[in-house]
């Protein structure tokens, strides 16, 4: 691929000074496993001309319970959250999600920290500049989303535009529904971001001299179901179709609080508050898990080739919830 | 190692040393001295200078000058390219180049990884193992995955089969007595377009039998 500089990062702040001086002429690379495709293809009009390596700073690959609070560190391998024993009995959809990402080798290199970050698959967006030149789509800063009208069979059911790729991220689903923070560095000083705040339509708010340092989830209350449901068309390497991750909290049989966060359906991992609202309090029967799945998806604006999803999402919710 | 310069035709004979006899003389001279033909250097464990890296590779370390000049591995160089392009390894393929197909697989520290998509100049102090590396060092023999692919006559073109050793053996490390679902999910980084993986996965079955029998695993 075209050449860059590249520098190992010491420590955050290294790696952000660094970020800071480039003005967005550099890039983090820690797994790679976005970053170096993406730099093959050349899919976006500048190229970097400095690689950060944030894989040599220390102390940001960890997994542990603090006080009630799971913290990771944004270096913590993929293969290593689908292996810990600290995830086993709480936070198992976090793990299912983690294990559920790529390939065996993928997940041995790429680290959560990448995965919360990375870049939509949408195939224009992803188009590689060699053949017949990059697609310089909505995202990149020019003014057509070409799935809107194009084949969108892969594309946003909910929340669509101006962009409409999903966001491809299985454990931004998991921690959506666990109502994860987010944890930053930046040289004027990082910051706390509650997930649901991190995405927007075409991206995420982190600066550009900005990077996630760790991630904190808090403790579900005790008892608390969590459940985990990728639906793809292959076993492994494929990104989700649509995905659901719940927190079930019962009191016998009636709800006493649910979250339910939805994946592949919309931009941005989506909270279905609504549905939320619904089964609150009520018995987590066939019956209401009905209306649950309808609510979820009422506001559904399917493209001409993805109305599909719609019934496969409301599918996976019912899955989450019953078995 | 015998290199023979093959030529066919009288008229195609030239006089002095062509391109293809250059680049064979250097490999066998380097074969002589020991070395393999290779742009960077064998060399001890030693203090590495901020412009070169050591990496180690099959148990061999090998100190690589990192920059763009001629001789020097760029910065943006993958390791696939350097085993392959710069080592001589040509064992580790290069199919999709995107991560995607698995063919590239090699250990690295001990992990399954995807040398396409993995910075050489990011390797500093690191141990890869290649295919190249699997067999046993003293008498030659095949390693358990390596001798049951063949057994089971497993590999049809052969193209996805080193990467499919590599993660294979990486299953085996951890995990002796894989379930064939586990075997399928531990090879499912690895995409061959011959075969339909049947004996592949029959073939790991045999290799997981023998390993935990007390063979070379």
């Amino acid at each position: 691929m075209k050449t860059f500089k590249h520098v190992n990062a010491k420590t955050t702040a290294e790696a952000c000074t660094i970020m800071e001086k480039y003005k967005g002429q550099a890039k983090l690379i820690a797994g790679g496993m976005d970053l170096v495709g993406s730099l093959k293809d050349e899919i976006m009009p500048d190229y970097p001309q400095m690689v950060v390596n944030i894989k040599t700073i220390p102390g940001l690959d960890y997994v542990r319970e603090d006080a009630g609070v799971l913290k990771i560190g944004a270096l913590t391998k993929l293969s290593d959250i689908a292996s810990s024993d600290v995830l086993k009995k709480r936070y198992q959809s976090l793990q299912q999600a983690a294990h559920a990402v790529a390939s065996p080798q993928i997940r041995n290199m790429a680290t959560i920290g990448g995965n919360l970050c990375q870049n939509v698959r949408c195939w224009y967006y992803r188009s590689p500049n060699s053949l017949g030149g990059r697609v310089f789509c909505l995202r990149k800063g020019g003014d057509t989303c070409y799935a809107q009208n194009g084949d969108n069979r892969y594309h946003a059911i909910l929340k669509g535009g101006p962009c409409f790729a999903v966001y491809p991220s299985d454990t931004a689903v998991a921690l959506t529904a666990l109502k994860a923070k987010i944890v930053t560095a930046r040289p004027r000083g990082g910051r706390t971001i509650p997930i649901g705040k991190l995405y927007t339509q075409t991206g995420t708010i982190l600066e550009s001299d900005e990077m996630v340092k760790g991630i904190e989830i808090p403790k579900p209350k005790e008892g608390a179901q969590e459940k985990f449901i990728k639906f793809r068309l292959r076993s492994a390497l494929d990104f989700a179709i649509v995905s659901v991750a719940t927190v079930l909290v019962k009191e016998g049989e009636v709800c006493k609080e649910a979250t339910i966060a939805l994946g592949g359906v919309a931009p941005v991992p989506l909270r279905a508050t609504k549905a939320e609202e619904l089964i609150k309090g009520k018995p987590v029967n066939q019956e209401i898990v009905e209306r649950v799945a309808l609510t979820a998806l009422e506001d559904a604006e399917p493209l001409s080739m993805n109305a599909y999803k719609v019934e496969i999402a409301k599918t996976c919710i019912k899955r989450a919830f019953l078995t | 190692m015998e290199i023979s310069m093959k030529d066919d035709s009288e008229s195609n004979k030239k006089k002095g040393l062509s391109r293809r006899g250059f680049i064979q003389s250097v490999a066998a001279g380097g074969a002589a001295l020991g070395l393999d033909w290779t742009l960077g250097k064998q060399t001890e464990a030693r203090t590495v200078q901020k412009n070169t890296i050591c990496i180690t590779v099959n148990g061999r370390p090998y100190e690589l000058g990192i920059g763009n000049q001629a001789g020097e591995v760029a910065e943006s160089q993958t390791l696939v390219q350097t085993l392959r392009d710069v080592l001589g390894l040509t064992g580790t393929k290069t199919c999709c180049d995107r991560g995607e197909c698995g063919s590239c697989t090699v250990l690295l520290d001990g992990k399954a990884v995807l040398s396409c998509s993995t910075l050489t100049v990011a390797c500093d102090g690191k141990e890869v193992l290649t295919i190249e590396g699997l067999k046993d060092p003293v008498t030659g023999a095949l390693h358990p995955v390596q001798q049951a692919f063949v057994e089971h006559d497993a590999i049809q073109c052969g193209m996805c089969t080193p990467g499919l050793v590599m993660s294979a053996t990486a299953l085996l490390k951890a995990n002796q007595s894989p379930t064939e679902y586990e075997v399928r999910e531990g090879i499912s980084g690895n995409l061959c377009r011959c075969t339909g993986y049947v004996k592949y996965v029959e073939a790991v079955q045999t290799a997981a039998k023998r390993i935990r029998g007390g063979g070379n695993g």
